[in-house]
């Protein structure tokens, strides 16, 4: 009796030491050191950014630089990640992809990252979009990302399923069926409800990536231009747009699905037309087999309301990195006009460098019915407003209007007076 | 005392050794056996407890201080607002739908949970063939990781593409929103933390049913009880601790539920409109999404209060149960009570 205690109490003992002995080691961290010899770099990125390939190489023209790549699956994700580990205050990879979307928030404690001006940015300033440069640039002149990709919007769109409802199918034909260059949002659901009485079907995936689109189209969207106050309670033009929302839901053009990209129901025909930022074409691809050319998707060089950008990525490097140096450049080599274009043609986040785009102008995509994406997107980017975003951007798009548009689309709320006020009830409780 | 020769003795008849333990006497092996007979048993248990205080009590203490200020998960600490963020917590009507979605939960998991694992247990506690691979078998749910079992979950209560919505459609019934009504997602959460769990609760009640003499049993039958007399009248009366314990694990666990709800619909924390939004996922939005580090800090604080107030009624409960198992139960007398007396002497 006496024995097995004592042994049970060592190896109690003995587990308590193998615990402490692990967590010790595991906040010791894993860069290797030493100036000049071998470096390994830490990466987080969500999404589909298409790098990958660019890693190898970057590995193959320096060997003596290892990447560690960790990819989060979305947008959200990498958020929560990097917010956590800011207030650790630790644990940052050495190089951070940052959404456009939370890049305010980061930008209110831009001293976690390091100012690229200090590794050569601004030597090659004018490769980027001016206004990409600048929303990478904090209120204080520091460079905190490197622009890697903006999110031109086009229009996605089963041809088949145009055609058997009796619209044009052909790309032209239908941008030019939307309005063209003067494509309005009203004509949008007027031909969303011409869709729906043929086919029967619902012409649209959910509200909340079109409402998106709308917002990114304001001058000032949920901000004013300070950044600071809210754009949202007394804003009519937001509102107005709201309501049409609400009504077309109880029409019946939306599809009613959950989920923040276009999910499997693209495959299915529940649902015929998609903003497709361009980072989402590699998305809708992904639940395709390789090599698919006969989804049905095709893509249209046109935006109800005019040009839209949703989303893009930057690249910090994290101040607590050991090699920042290496790091930079690193940084500044993916955000390079070349790797721009090689994620392009991997997986579509189109380039924010003016070069990148000049040398994507002529890529087509198999999967897209041949479409022209380079030539569409460098049409789409033109006239894009660069919006300024606030610290509870994200938190809006993602905790007010999100979860008021899904009740919409459930039919728990079916008038636009009504649901507008939920949602500045919702505004609020969350930001107020 | 004992050295000195001139004096005289207070006690001539003292006896060769004293009463109190002379130190000095003591060899340094004695002194050590001693040492170890004193000390050990507290050095063993120090890992422990040493732990303990660096991930327990540290980090418990710590948020009662970031709960106390204005405290921004990036930007960190702010000015000290004293009980602000808990007054602000609980006049929050998010909280509170946190509060009874997470009892919700709980209810619609633990009772049925623990009907089941004592069903399960006491089926295993039978004479089966292969038992070691029945037991086995029941534990295999616990071995799949948390978020795989939710992801699996989420999929099967897909309200679109699921097994379910097949299963319902087959039947001609109308489909159920799994993710977006409150009553039906919290069906399903449960059921992952049910499927999860059951097994894992089975084989601790086993384990205490296999505690039980047989010999109890045997008198039992020989009285005349059949199987269902005896499973109430001796295993459920004789696992009574065991069960107390299961109760009181699963509550401690239900109240702390997060991932099984976080992964169910992974974009949103909780459901588009906070369906099933539990205790911690509100934590986790004020702490992340929200970054607001001293309101989620004062949610972890109410939290733990909470279970603390749980613990004490599950212990008050035990205690009121246990006054009322001291009444000694009547026993029929003759051989079966004897053969029971003898069982419990050796």
């Amino acid at each position: 009796m006496k024995t097995s205690r004592r042994k049970i109490a060592a190896s109690v003992a003995g587990v308590a030491t193998l615990a402490l002995l692990a967590t010790g080691c595991a906040a010791s961290g894993s860069s290797d050191g030493g100036d000049g010899g071998k470096v390994t770099l830490s990466i987080t990125t969500f999404g589909t950014m298409g790098v990958d390939a660019n890693y190898k190489k970057y590995m193959e023209e320096n060997p003596n630089v290892t990447i560690e790549a960790t990819n989060l699956e979305g947008g959200g994700a990498a958020r929560d990640d990097a917010y956590a580990k800011i207030a650790a205050g630790t644990g940052l990879s050495d190089i951070v992809a940052i959404e456009e979307g939370w890049l305010g928030t980061i930008a209110e404690v831009s001293d976690s990252f390091v100012d690229l001006r200090d590794y050569g940015i601004e030597d090659e300033k004018d490769t980027w979009l001016d206004w990409k440069y600048a929303q990478g640039t904090d209120a204080d002149g520091r460079v905190i990302g490197a622009g890697l990709d903006i999110g031109p919007q086009g229009l996605c769109y089963r041809g088949d399923l145009f055609e058997a409802a009796g619209l044009p199918s052909e790309r032209t034909a239908v941008a030019d069926y939307f309005g063209g260059e003067d494509a309005t949002w009203d004509r949008f659901f007027e031909v969303g409800q011409e869709y729906k009485d043929k086919s029967g079907k619902a012409f649209y995936h959910s509200p909340r990536f079109f409402w998106n689109s709308f917002v990114n189209q304001q001058e000032e969207g949920y901000y004013k231009k300070d950044g600071e106050t809210l754009n949202i309670e007394d804003n009519d033009v937001l509102k107005d747009q709201f309501v049409k929302i609400v009504d077309a839901e109880k029409a019946g053009l939306g599809a009613g699905l959950p989920g923040w990209d276009v999910g499997p129901e693209a495959k299915e025909g529940k649902y015929a037309v998609y903003m497709c930022p361009s980072w989402m074409l590699g998305i809708v691809q992904g639940y395709y087999d390789e090599g698919t050319t006969d989804s049905g998707w095709d893509f249209a060089d046109v935006l109800p309301g005019g040009s839209a950008n949703w989303g893009g990525a930057f690249l910090g490097v994290s101040e607590s990195s050991e090699h920042k140096k290496e790091a930079a450049k690193l940084a500044l080599w993916l955000a390079a006009p070349e790797q721009q274009a090689a994620s392009f043609e991997l997986a579509g986040p189109y380039p924010s460098t003016v070069e990148g785009q000049k040398l994507v102008a002529d890529t087509k995509s198999a999967f897209f019915n041949d479409a022209p994406i380079g030539e569409i997107f460098a049409a789409r980017s033109e006239g894009v407003i660069a919006q300024v975003k606030g610290p509870e951007d994200s938190n809006i798009q993602d905790n007010v209007f999100g979860p008021i548009f899904d009740r919409v689309s459930q039919g728990e709320i079916t008038d636009g007076e009504t649901a507008w006020k939920e949602a500045m009830k919702l505004l609020d409780q969350i930001v107020g | 005392m004992t050295s000195s020769t001139l004096t005289k003795p207070s006690h001539p008849s003292t006896p060769p050794r004293s009463p109190k333990p002379a130190k000095p006497d003591l060899t340094f092996k004695q002194k050590l056996a001693r040492f170890d007979y004193r000390v050990s048993p507290y050095l063993y248990i120090a890992p422990f407890f040493i732990l303990f205080a660096l991930i327990g009590i540290f980090p418990i203490a710590y948020t009662l201080n970031v709960s106390l200020y204005d405290w921004h998960l990036l930007k960190g600490q702010g000015d000290f607002v004293g009980l602000n963020n808990y007054v602000e917590v609980l006049s929050d009507p998010f909280f509170w739908n946190a509060f009874r979605n997470t009892i919700s939960i709980f209810l619609l998991s633990a009772i049925p949970q623990l009907i089941i694992a004592t069903g399960l247990a006491a089926l295993l506690d039978q004479a089966l063939r292969g038992k070691t691979f029945w037991r086995m078998s029941i534990l295999l749910p616990y071995i799949v990781a948390p978020v795989a079992v939710a992801v699996i979950f989420a999929q099967i209560f897909n309200q679109y593409h699921g097994p379910v919505a097949g299963l319902l459609e087959a039947f001609g019934l109308e489909p159920i929103r799994w993710a977006f009504d409150v009553l039906p997602s919290h069906f399903a959460i449960a059921s992952m933390v049910n499927w999860r769990w059951t097994g894992y609760n089975a084989l601790i009640l086993l384990a205490a049913m296999q505690a039980i003499p047989r010999d109890v049993y045997e008198s039992a039958a020989l009285d005349g009880a059949n199987k269902i007399r005896r499973f109430w009248s001796i295993t459920v009366p004789m696992i009574r601790p065991t069960l107390i314990f299961v109760v009181i694990t699963s509550t401690i666990g239900g109240l702390q539920i997060f991932t099984e709800p976080k992964l169910f619909d992974g974009r949103t924390n909780g459901g588009s409109d906070r369906q099933f939004q539990t205790i911690v996922l509100y934590l986790y939005e004020l702490a992340f999404p929200r970054r607001d580090f001293g309101r989620a800090s004062a949610t972890a604080w109410i939290l733990f209060l909470i279970i603390i107030l749980a613990g004490l009624i599950n212990f008050a409960i035990t205690r009121a149960i246990r006054t009322a198992d001291a009444k000694p139960v009547p026993i029929a007398s003759g051989p079966a009570a004897a053969q029971r007396a003898k069982g419990a002497a050796s």
